[in-house]
């Protein structure tokens, strides 16, 4: 087992994460795949903290921080969601196009 | 007291511009109550007091030599311009004729405009013309002989303008000031270049500099081009002539002052520079050529006239076209002494004309007729002045075209026969005036035509003498040539040319003939009544020329250079229109951009860690 195989793989989920970002027309979806991307993120967190600092671990420490924080955010998001579905009467990422030019 | 008013003959000019500045008031804007009468009053009386002056000095002056007067005018780097004023016999001489002249035209203009309210405007210009031509002849200096030249061209425009509400009259006046103004433009360039060669703008300098100058003879010859147009375009000569004849649109007193010393303006710089000319051949033949062509065509053509004005304006091109001549071949004497004589009997001629078109309207010589009986003092001054203008002894005209002709007669002989045609061309085209209007039988317009007034006839009536006396006042100044030595072949030629001609119109216009006369082949006749069609040539050459320059100019304005500018702006516009829809309000889409962003950056700066690997394994 190598570092660099983890890292590849928190890219990977990454880009899936990206991808589903910019192209998910549900905006629920939109959230999971911000919750992808917080996970990559968590991944490389935990492989820096497991080979480069194992003694401290403080990447462990920063992880905890992430999930707290990502729970948050998806909380607030969801109720970001649900405010703009009561409006809007959908959650059609498509149909948020209020604000341009 | 003779020497003061010799010394104070710059005065002259100043009195007349004094007496023109006086007259505005009296224009109807100003003074209301008073009507426009004193501004004429006040005119003469200053005409007056430069017209004895002028004769006093002259007094002072002949048999003197000739003095100088330096006045500074400006004085920059390199450049002294100095008004230069030359106090001779010659000059002061001329201050008579321009005063006199004047003065009877302004006794005749307070009769002519009677029934006028313009006189303020009028009489103000006549006092400006009197200025610049007294201030024209006293000038000794090219520079200001051509400022003075162009102040006059101003004063044309806005004279023979006098009547605006007329629309012939405006496009004449746009004609006369357009056609000089290119003369004296051209002047300009040649004044400017004369400057360069010579170095010096004083005609006594310049004669110096002339005997002596060896120059380029191409540049000299362009040169003298440039000094010939102004003159070409002052004496109305072709093919600069057509506003001589749109002028007579102007007022009649104006047209006496016109026709007998402002067109002269002309060819006194002609005069002064005639020694320049003769640094260049080719320049001389120049003049003569547009002198005898001028002359000929112009006599040809004041025949085929009809309007009483235009036959006279013609007979003024024709004998500027002389002078033209003369200066060309080199006889100085011969041409003062033809502008003085023919300014005499010109303005004679208008005068008596003038009193005809005041009471009886029309101008067209065809509707007139049979006026002799009952016009005597008017048919008389035409006489006289007609017998004053040709080669009729012992009349003025006699003795300067005698003059030309015998300068001419060993070295061009072709161009005495020219004088001799001229004059006999001449004599006919005025004989026709007399006989239309003076003989035959009244006609519709002329059953009732009383004798004009007194204000018109008197000076008609001095003006008669002085032309009757001209020869004694010649005379008596030695002028004259001596008798004994008379080239007797010479002056019969021109007796017999002026018989000939006065012979042959009077059988033809006093005779039984009928009229209007027909020329067997009418297109002829019609290319001199329409003045060889000068109109429609101006208008398809250099009207054209311009209009269609004009033109390409504008649209390359507004489209090129306008359209250049004005893309830039449109095209932020639609740069700002276009690049707006990349605001997309997507969410998604500006994560996406930022995304490309960070990567583009991330990629651009670690470039240098990977992008050669990178490169390798593509390639």
């Amino acid at each position: 087992m190598q570092l660099q195989y983890f890292l590849l793989l928190a890219a990977a989920l990454f880009c899936i994460g990206i991808y589903g970002l910019i192209t998910s027309r549900n905006a629920v979806r939109v959230l999971m795949s911000i919750e992808l991307l917080l996970n990559a993120v968590n991944l490389n967190l935990m492989a820096f903290s497991n080979f480069i600092d194992s003694a401290l671990i403080k990447g462990q420490v920063f992880t905890v921080f992430v999930i707290t924080v990502a729970a948050a955010e998806a909380a607030v998001g969801l109720a970001i969601v649900l405010t703009i579905y009561r409006n809007r009467d959908t959650v059609d990422m498509e149909q948020f196009n209020l604000l341009k030019w | 007291m003779a020497q003061y008013l010799l010394d104070t003959v710059w005065l002259i000019p100043v009195y007349a511009l004094i007496g023109g500045l006086l007259a505005i008031p009296w224009s109807p804007g100003i003074i209301r109550k008073t009507g426009p009468r004193p501004a004429g009053y006040v005119n003469v009386i200053m005409t007056l007091f430069s017209f004895f002056h002028a004769v006093f000095a002259f007094l002072a002056i002949w048999n003197h030599p000739a003095q100088e007067v330096f006045i500074p005018w400006l004085s920059t780097a390199g450049l002294n311009l100095t008004i230069n004023l030359e106090i001779s016999a010659v000059t002061v001489g001329a201050l008579i004729i321009i005063s006199g002249l004047n003065l009877l035209a302004q006794i005749y203009a307070i009769g002519y405009m009677e029934m006028d309210w313009g006189w303020g405007r009028f009489f103000s210009l006549l006092g400006l013309f009197e200025a610049g031509l007294c201030a024209l002849v006293l000038c000794n200096d090219l520079f200001f002989s051509y400022v003075i030249l162009e102040i006059l061209t101003l004063g044309t425009y806005l004279l023979v303008g006098l009547w605006f509400s007329q629309p012939l009259v405006v496009t004449g006046a746009r004609d006369a000031f357009l056609t000089k103004r290119v003369g004296d433009l051209f002047l300009l360039m040649g004044v400017l270049g004369l400057w360069t060669l010579s170095g010096t703008w004083n005609y006594t300098e310049l004669t110096e500099w002339a005997a002596t100058a060896n120059v380029d003879p191409t540049i000299i010859t362009l040169v003298c081009f440039g000094l010939i147009a102004g003159p070409m375009g002052k004496c109305a000569q072709f093919p600069l002539h057509l506003w001589l004849d749109e002028a007579m649109e102007g007022p009649v007193p104006s047209t006496i002052l016109r026709s007998s010393v402002v067109v002269a303006s002309g060819a006194w710089v002609l005069i002064k520079l005639q020694p320049v000319f003769s640094l260049s051949p080719v320049a001389s033949s120049a003049i003569v050529a547009i002198g005898a062509v001028t002359a000929i065509g112009g006599a040809l053509i004041a025949i085929a006239q009809i309007d009483i004005k235009r036959c006279l304006s013609y007979s003024v091109s024709v004998y500027m076209g002389l002078v033209f001549i003369a200066v060309g071949t080199q006889q100085n004497e011969a041409a003062l002494l033809l502008v003085l004589t023919h300014a005499l009997s010109s303005a004679l001629l208008v005068m008596s004309t003038g009193g005809i078109v005041w009471n009886s309207v029309t101008q067209d010589v065809t509707q007139l007729g049979g006026l002799w009986s009952r016009r005597p003092m008017s048919g008389l001054a035409f006489i006289v002045g007609t017998l004053g203008l040709i080669g009729f002894p012992p009349l003025g005209s006699f003795w300067a075209l005698f003059k030309l002709a015998d300068g001419l007669w060993e070295t061009h002989p072709t161009l005495v026969g020219i004088v001799i045609v001229v004059n006999a061309l001449t004599t006919f085209s005025l004989t026709r005036e007399f006989g239309l209007i003076f003989g035959g039988k009244p006609k519709q317009m002329t059953e009732r035509s009383p004798e004009a007034i007194w204000l018109m006839v008197l000076p008609m009536m001095i003006l008669s003498g002085f032309v009757l006396h001209l020869p004694l006042v010649l005379q008596s100044l030695s002028l004259l040539p001596d008798w004994a030595t008379l080239n007797k072949d010479v002056a019969l030629l021109l007796i017999w040319s002026s018989i000939f001609g006065c012979s042959i119109s009077s059988i033809i216009y006093l005779g039984n003939i009928t009229k209007p006369i027909r020329l067997p082949w009418q297109g002829l006749q019609d290319l001199f009544a329409y003045d060889f069609y000068t109109p429609k040539l101006y208008k398809i050459t250099i009207i054209f020329g311009v209009a269609q320059l004009s033109k390409f100019a504008d649209m390359l304005d507004r489209f090129v250079i306008d359209g250049i500018v004005n893309s830039v702006g449109l095209f932020s516009l639609l740069g700002g229109e276009g690049l707006k829809y990349s605001n997309n309000g997507q969410t998604q889409f500006y994560a996406l951009t930022v995304l490309l962003g960070v990567g583009f950056l991330g990629a651009w700066v670690t470039w240098p860690f990977w992008g050669i690997q990178f490169m390798d394994l593509i390639f």
